[in-house]
């Protein structure tokens, strides 16, 4: 019965309703994961394409969650193709890469974030930079947390990660942010 | 990996200020934040980052990008026209299929129907958990020890299921509330999987309702003799599918035992 509902209904009008009310927010991520506003136009125009075409997969449980997956995963496979040189994924390193990216900071130490480095005051420019620095595994989720304001559920659906990854990659990209924004003062 | 003490309270400390922490570890860490120092400090750190963070300024979608999208999907659809055909002769197909189910005999009908009805129950059990998250505790009597739950529904409720505690399987035992499905009031058990809170609803036996995803919550239904079972939790299906397996192989119905 759920196969009539899907297919009697204009794909187009599932599309409309589906994917574009999150367009602002797919164009946000879009832009924090490429860096720039072009590339995000580009990837966001592509993701709609890819949301159309699979708009019959979508489960009528997270419509936001959905959209912002293809859009995510859209951004990832544009800036392979694009702009390899500025992504490294983590499935692209070692096994012990990873454990060291995931466990122990960007050069391989422990990240210290001694205790004096206490409040941030608001400069714009600064953060923008420390974040756009963040390996992108953690860019992402700090990006879909604070900035779309997803809970930790919708960011494990989105990334493909078990949440128990998402919180871990949550507490290291902030410490991360934190001793990058140390070292700047 | 070796979590150290360290980690630990650094993945609680973001947890707890995404608001992620489940009411009884929210509960002691707060206690925690009242006492010491160093870790109110870093606190207070992190959410200073998350108002830097929230306070970027955010590009402005594009004005012709939705426009340019939908003249895109328009392309799309023009030269999809092979594609829909083949779709609008499947569509007949079903059509057809349906015009003939229109003759299904009334028990058929009567299936459904209690399927309907059935898919009722799954949404008050999920219902039931979502509300006791968002109250201060998901249980009315807070208790690790079997011996203490157990009595407690027999008092209010005419049935009331075996309360096994399945810490050693990674399912700690909170304790219970009564939901109302329906307008039966019905025992719910409640477990502690890591920082997940898990409801288990026992109903009625005969109706277990599909696996599946509402809200966001998993659910998986069982029945034994005595009870039909709804596991409601955001953990995902294979951790529910374990659960099933360590409360059922605890709490054998009585007529097995």
């Amino acid at each position: 019965m759920s196969v009539l509902v899907v297919q009697n209904k204009d794909e187009r009008a599932a599309f409309d309703e589906v994917f574009l009310p999150h367009l602002p927010e797919a164009y946000r991520l879009a832009q924090w994961l490429a860096g720039n506003a072009s590339d995000a136009e580009d990837i966001v125009q592509e993701a709609a394409l890819r949301a159309f075409r699979g708009i019959k997969n979508f489960g009528a449980v997270n419509a936001r969650a959905w959209s912002l997956t293809i859009v995510r995963n859209t951004a990832f496979s544009w800036l392979t193709k694009n702009k390899p040189r500025t992504v490294v994924f983590l499935n692209d390193l070692s096994a012990v890469e990873q454990q060291e990216l995931e466990y122990e900071g960007l050069h391989g130490a422990r990240i210290e974030t001694p205790e004096e480095i206490a409040l941030f005051k608001a400069d714009t420019e600064e953060v923008q930079k420390a974040l756009a620095q963040l390996p992108v595994q953690f860019r992402e989720v700090i990006v879909l947390r604070e900035i779309n304001q997803m809970n930790y559920r919708d960011i494990a659906e989105i990334t493909n990660a078990p949440i128990g990854t998402v919180m871990s990659r949550l507490s290291r990209g902030r410490q991360l942010l934190i001793a990058l924004l140390g070292d700047r003062r | 990996m070796v979590v150290s003490l360290r980690d630990n309270d650094e993945l609680q400390l973001n947890a707890y200020s995404d608001g992620e922490l489940d009411p009884v570890l929210a509960n002691e860490f707060e206690r925690r934040l009242a006492n010491e120092a160093s870790l109110k400090a870093r606190y207070a750190r992190l959410l200073s980052l998350r108002q830097a963070v929230r306070s970027l300024p955010q590009l402005e979608i594009p004005a012709n990008l939705q426009a340019r999208i939908k003249s895109s999907l328009n392309a799309e659809r023009s030269s999809n026209v092979t594609v829909l055909r083949q779709r609008s002769w499947s569509f007949q197909a079903l059509a057809a299929a349906a015009v003939f189910g229109a003759v299904i005999s009334s028990s058929v009908m009567m299936t459904i129907e209690q399927y309907g009805q059935r898919e009722g129950v799954a949404n008050q059990v999920v219902a039931g958990h979502i509300r006791s998250l968002l109250a201060p505790q998901p249980f009315d009597i807070a208790s690790s020890d079997r011996h203490t739950v157990k009595p407690w529904f027999t008092a209010r409720l005419p049935v009331s299921p075996q309360v096994p505690d399945l810490a050693a399987q990674g399912f700690a035992l909170l304790g219970g509330r009564v939901d109302v499905v329906g307008q039966d009031p019905v025992a719910t058990i409640i477990y502690k999987h890591a920082a997940h809170t898990l409801s288990l609803t026992t109903l009625r036996p005969g109706q277990s309702v599909s696996e599946q995803t509402i809200a966001g919550y998993n659910l998986r239904s069982w029945s034994d003799t005595d009870f039909t079972y709804i596991a409601v939790s955001d953990l995902p299906s294979t951790d529910l599918a374990t659960f099933q397996r360590a409360f059922s192989a605890a709490a054998p119905a009585p007529e097995i035992k």
